[in-house]
């Protein structure tokens, strides 16, 4: 008897090891294949005959861009460009801003969370055909209709309408050093690198983009809406201003109250100088 | 010879000491019972239970055989996760062999931890809340005591073999016992396996993979002595189902649409995967003093092992397929109550159509996540997306020692202990980085709030910006610790035509954090230990039952007990403010009071058997703790209720008329309310700021949720020639979703404009669930095979496939509105309608089990 228990004990732990062996279900699992990447439309073949440059493309709908209306583009076009701004520091919001060698634009998408999909450095095509172009306050922008001013597209038909290319190149991006004489047309929505400027209201304790509280000196683009105004250098804020979202993820960094060197996105609002500081890398000690 | 006797003499010792004061009548054949156990051990737990917070699911294994309605409700209305009295299940008390096996730190036993061990767990000894008991004062939701014994078991060998379309779709198990042999030894065990794949699920993306066994092996020393030790466990692997709404049912064109599961590389993948594994062990020592006495005492242990994976994202966008901004409502407005001035019908169209055009737009989208990670790996950022695997893993020891003495006549009584020590391990580790490279152990929430360089936003200021990679631990680790000690004593005297017993417990509790990170929000009260908090708890029970003669019963009850809180649990509940964040205990933390009170009146004639039960509970000084996403503060938070108060009353009737001796109908249903009886004090804490806000949560009137509040059930049972057939039809209604307390605070009512011409604040109507009706039946037979029994059994589940039926879900806790942070007013109002699309849960539709089992 006592043998024949210590045989079932035997056989049960025997038989209970052995189905403990039996394989995990959800195993290791290998990264998917990227050849074709997974985000964007890989359909779009790119064709020679129908690429443009960013500034032929300003130079074609020029009236449109300055007076800040919009306008469907009906022909095939092709645009090769650049990521070189997007959601990452949460300044920009629901845009992209891309750049080639001829000049730069904003894409207006109407998604949060861009910034892993359209890296800073991505080369990207972009099949601009149904897509809108316009000026939202003469800045150049791609986009859909809104209320008949140029908006932002939904993030289902910018992923039909973007193709992710190979290239990848944070270094070719060219950063231009900043002059407040720069042409708008030309250069508003480029990289720009300020060197040596001193960013208005430091007084060691005033953060680039604090919370709006009532009683405040600081300028908030109308009354509490989100956006902070700095002044850059002795420039006024009608020509130039350091535009900074409450939601930045610097917003709280205390501004500096010695003069700084800041890379960021020179966007124009009209006659005005928006500089958007993209992440809190863009802000240098000199 | 002599030595069989005084061993069998010693047994029926044990048994005697069970005792039931109401006589048992009319037992189930034992083909039907063992049907019955089998299904309801399988409706019940896994991938629906014990979900997060606010999905969360009991138990409640209510099962006294001497009463029609408790002994049949948890098997019956198991399908709609029917809980007992709408009792959380804290409040039902689980014993093996005699030691207290609930958790000491959320006061729960998890019964999916003794899953798949059926022939182990059969032997149960039920309390119902008035009913005296050998083992323990009853609970408020009901006790049971599991015997464990090896020579409880009958000698021989068993198979089982199941075919379902549940959870899992195969089922083996092999179970032997010895019996107790003439040197005194018996040894029990049981090995099973529990089976489903992606394919085979009746879930979409789940799958099922699940071993258990257990061992008891038994020495009876003489008559006096007998020392028993079992060990049993379950390693686990399984994925889950998760809740949805009714615009993502009726998009995907399934009730059992899953939003946890999506493609990878063209393969399955679910987000969602447990991991379980719970080895415990339990050693027994029966005394027997004298003919009179017995002295019972089990030590019990287990190492428990539990992680749970989920997809993160880390500043990037949600990838949850049924995130709110993916469905077409987020577009149009279909519900008519904002102005439609951002009404975009043909974007509402476009998402219509991309969720129609392919199952695998409406599900995770993991190749997307993994390009995403590849990017930011070239720009040498963070990982967008990772799968995190949160951890409670527990050390539990347990200690119950109960002296039983009885007269031969009419008097006994019970005094014992109960100790228990729980160190719970509570800690996030990186499952998977899904191909990226990078990830800092920082709080990104509270980056913006802070700037990215501010040490507040370090998870651990102890390793501050450390990186993390697949099995470090981020986030949050932290231990808590419980002890506890209680003393019980009951006394049970039959006396002319009443049975009388009182019953009254003491303990102690004593509770403390130890923090392994060095929070930035809280740097002077996160690491290392807390302060220990200590509560005083008990409190008595009385009741009588009278036998009026000729069949008729009457009984009463009443009780006060308290409790100490609950130390933390994963699925809601914490003495602890924000645990994952710092030391500091809730404020204004209280002993639990619960009042309650039964009255019973039971009928037993020749051909009608008939219980009719009113109870009555009131709980105050309670204390109630959630996590969620609250959206006026844009920040998550841990909030705490203090000061909670709750009434749960009904009524309970169970009749059965034995219309011949082959047939019976049984009737069966009770209308219960639980309901908060007045507004609470509400505190949460900002994970983004690590401040706190307090004011009043208006949740008076709110009802306890995911359980039928009003359930009937007519049964037809036909038993003829070893043959047996029933037949159910079941009602259930009165089903409330979980309420979201965020959208009943007093500021969000406030700021929502809810405040009607007089200044009253108007609040909300919590959201239900759809009731209705579903049949169920089943039929058996035992055949002889080769001389020995073959149990043959089906049993079938929402027969007429009545797939509207809500088991349960939850309130979105989100606003319909941004709030502008400055003003704390309404910034915009928002497309989608979130209090219009509360999470649900739906019911199975036909399902079946098939169970073959074979003796010899």
């Amino acid at each position: 008897m006592k043998r024949r228990v210590t045989t079932y004990i035997l056989h049960s732990f025997i038989l209970a090891t052995a189905m403990m062996a039996v394989a995990c279900m959800d195993g290791k699992w290998e990264t998917p294949d990227m050849t074709n990447p997974p985000y964007g439309n890989n359909n779009i073949i790119e064709t020679d005959t129908q690429l443009v440059t960013i500034d032929s493309l300003k130079q074609r709908y020029k009236t449109v861009i300055s007076g800040s209306s919009m306008e469907k583009i009906t022909d095939d076009l092709q645009l090769k460009a650049i990521v070189i701004g997007n959601d990452l520091g949460g300044n920009i919001y629901k845009q992209i801003c891309i750049q080639d060698s001829t000049g730069a634009m904003i894409v207006g998408i109407n998604g949060t969370g861009l910034f892993p999909l359209l890296p800073v450095g991505q080369e990207i095509l972009i099949n601009l055909k149904d897509l809108y172009i316009g000026g939202y306050g003469q800045q150049a922008q791609l986009g859909d209709e809104y209320n008949g001013s140029i908006g932002r597209m939904s993030t289902d038909k910018w992923e039909q309408h973007v193709r992710i290319l190979p290239g990848f190149d944070v270094a070719a991006i060219d950063t231009l050093d900043f002059d407040i004489s720069l042409d708008k047309d030309r250069y508003a929505g480029y990289l720009v690198r300020l060197t040596n400027v001193q960013v208005g209201d430091a007084d060691g304790k005033t953060t680039f983009a604090p919370e709006y509280k009532a009683g405040t000196t600081l300028t908030y683009n109308g009354s509490t809406n989100g956006y902070v105004h700095h002044t850059l250098g002795n420039i006024s804020m009608d020509k130039l201003v350091l535009r900074t979202s409450t939601y930045a993820k610097f917003a709280e960094l205390v501004i500096p109250t010695h003069p700084i060197t800041i890379y960021g996105i020179a966007t124009r609002y009209r006659d005005t100088w928006q500089i958007l500081i993209r992440t809190e890398e863009d802000i240098k000690d000199n | 010879m002599k030595q069989k006797l005084l061993l069998a003499a010693f047994l029926m010792g044990l048994a005697d000491v069970a005792m039931a004061q109401q006589p048992q009548t009319q037992t189930m054949s034992e083909t039907e019972r063992a049907a019955r156990e089998e299904s309801a051990s399988f409706i019940f737990t896994e991938s629906q239970l014990e979900e997060d917070a606010d999905a969360g699911q009991e138990v409640i294994q209510i099962n006294s055989s001497a009463n029609l309605y408790t002994s049949n409700v948890g098997y019956l209305f198991s399908p709609m996760r029917f809980k007992y009295r709408a009792f959380d299940q804290k409040y039902s008390d689980v014993y093996m062999n005699g030691v207290m096996v609930n958790s000491a730190e959320n006061n729960r036993f998890s019964f999916s931890t003794i899953g798949g061990m059926n022939d182990a767990t059969r032997s149960i000894d039920y309390a119902s809340p008035f009913e005296s008991n050998t083992f323990g004062m009853a609970a408020l939701g009901g006790s049971n005591n599991y015997n464990f014994r090896a020579s409880n078991y009958a000698a021989g060998h068993k198979v089982t073999l199941s075919a379902l379309n549940r959870n899992y779709t195969a089922r083996a198990m092999y179970t032997f016992g010895t019996g107790l042999s003439q040197k005194g030894w018996a040894f029990f065990g049981t090995v099973g396996y529990r089976w489903a794949n992606m394919e085979t699920a009746n879930v979409q993306g789940t799958f099922y993979n699940s071993v258990a066994y257990f061992l008891s092996l038994q020495k009876v020393f003489n008559d006096k002595h007998s020392l028993n030790i079992a060990t049993w466990g379950n390693p686990s692997e399984r994925a889950q189902q998760g809740a949805s709404t009714d615009e993502a049912y009726w998009l995907a064109n399934n009730y059992f649409y899953n939003p946890y599961w999506g493609y990878q590389n063209g393969k399955k993948r679910n987000s969602r995967v447990v991991h379980a594994f719970e080895p415990s062990l339990l050693l027994t020592w029966d005394y027997k003093i004298n003919d009179n006495t017995k002295l019972i005492t089990s030590a019990y242990g287990k190492y428990a092992m539990d992680s749970r994976t989920r997809l993160q994202y880390n500043n990037s966008e949600n990838p949850k397929p049924d995130y709110w901004k993916n469905f077409p409502s987020y577009n149009y407005d279909v519900w008519g109550t904002t102005d439609g001035s951002n009404n975009d019908l043909n974007a509402w169209q476009e998402s219509y159509d991309y969720w129609r055009a392919d199952m695998a737009n409406r599900q995770i989208q993991w190749d997307k996540l993994y390009y995403a990670n590849q990017q930011m790996n070239k720009v040498g950022g963070d990982a967008a997306y990772y799968l995190l695997a949160r951890h409670n893993d527990h050390l539990a020891l347990g200690l119950g020692s109960t002296l039983c003495w009885a007269n031969k006549r009419d008097r006994k009584f019970q005094i014992g202990i109960q100790l228990a020590s729980n160190k719970g391990m509570h800690y996030q580790t990186i499952s998977d980085m899904l191909g990226a490279e990078y990830l800092h152990n920082t709080n990104n929430y509270a980056v913006g709030t802070y700037a990215g360089s501010d040490p507040r936003v370090q998870y651990d200021l102890n390793r501050p910006n450390g990186t993390v990679g697949v099995g470090d631990r981020f986030g949050y680790d932290f231990n808590i610790m419980v002890q506890k000690a209680t003393l019980w004593a009951q006394y049970t005297r039959e006396k002319g035509i009443s049975y009388n017993f009182i019953s009254a417990k003491i303990g102690g509790t004593q509770m403390w954090r130890d923090g392994k990170m060095k929070h930035g929000l809280f740097a002077d009260n996160s690491y290392g230990k807390s302060g220990t908090a200590r509560f005083l708890d008990g409190g008595f029970k009385m009741g009588t039952n009278l036998n009026l003669g000729k069949g008729h019963v009457l009984g009463f009850g009443v009780g006060y007990m308290t409790y100490a809180p609950q130390a933390f649990s994963s699925y809601g509940g914490s003495a602890f403010q924000a645990p994952e964040m710092n030391n500091n205990f809730i404020d204004g933390l209280k002993v639990e009071h619960m009042l309650s009170a039964e009255i019973a009146y039971a009928l037993n004639l020749s051909w009608m058997r008939m219980n009719l039960t009113g109870y009555f509970a009131h709980g105050t000084r309670m204390n109630e703790w959630q996590n969620y996403y609250y959206d006026d503060v844009n920040s998550f938070t841990y909030v705490s209720m203090t000061g909670v108060e709750k009434d749960y009353y009904g009524v309970e009737l169970g009749i059965r008329f034995k219309v011949t001796s082959a047939f019976s109908i049984d009737l069966i249903g009770s209308m219960a309310d639980a309901k908060y009886t007045k507004n609470t004090d509400v505190s949460y804490l900002l994970s983004t700021q690590g401040t706190v806000t307090t004011e009043t949560l208006y949740n008076k009137g709110m009802r306890e949720a995911s359980t039928p509040l009003t359930v009937g059930s007519i049964g037809l049972n036909y038993n003829v020639r070893g043959w047996w057939f029933n037949l159910k039809g079941n009602y259930y209604d009165r089903i409330y979703l979980s309420y979201s307390p965020s959208l009943r605070y007093e500021s969000t009512l406030i700021r929502s404009g809810k405040v009607d011409n007089d200044g009253s604040l108007i609040i909300p109507e919590q959201a239900k669930g759809h009731g209705g009706f579903m049949l169920d039946g089943s039929i058996g037979h035992q055949f002889r095979v080769g001389g020995h029994p073959l149990s043959v059994n089906l049993m079938a589940t929402n027969i007429l496939n009545n797939r509207k039926l809500v088991s349960g879900g939850f309130e979105q806790s989100r606003s319909n509105y941004t709030t502008d942070q400055s003003t704390g007013e309404v910034a915009t109002t928002r497309t989608y309608n979130f209090q219009k699309n509360p999470m649900k849960f739906y019911v199975q539709g036909f399902n079946f089990m098939l169970n073959l089992n074979y003796r010899f």
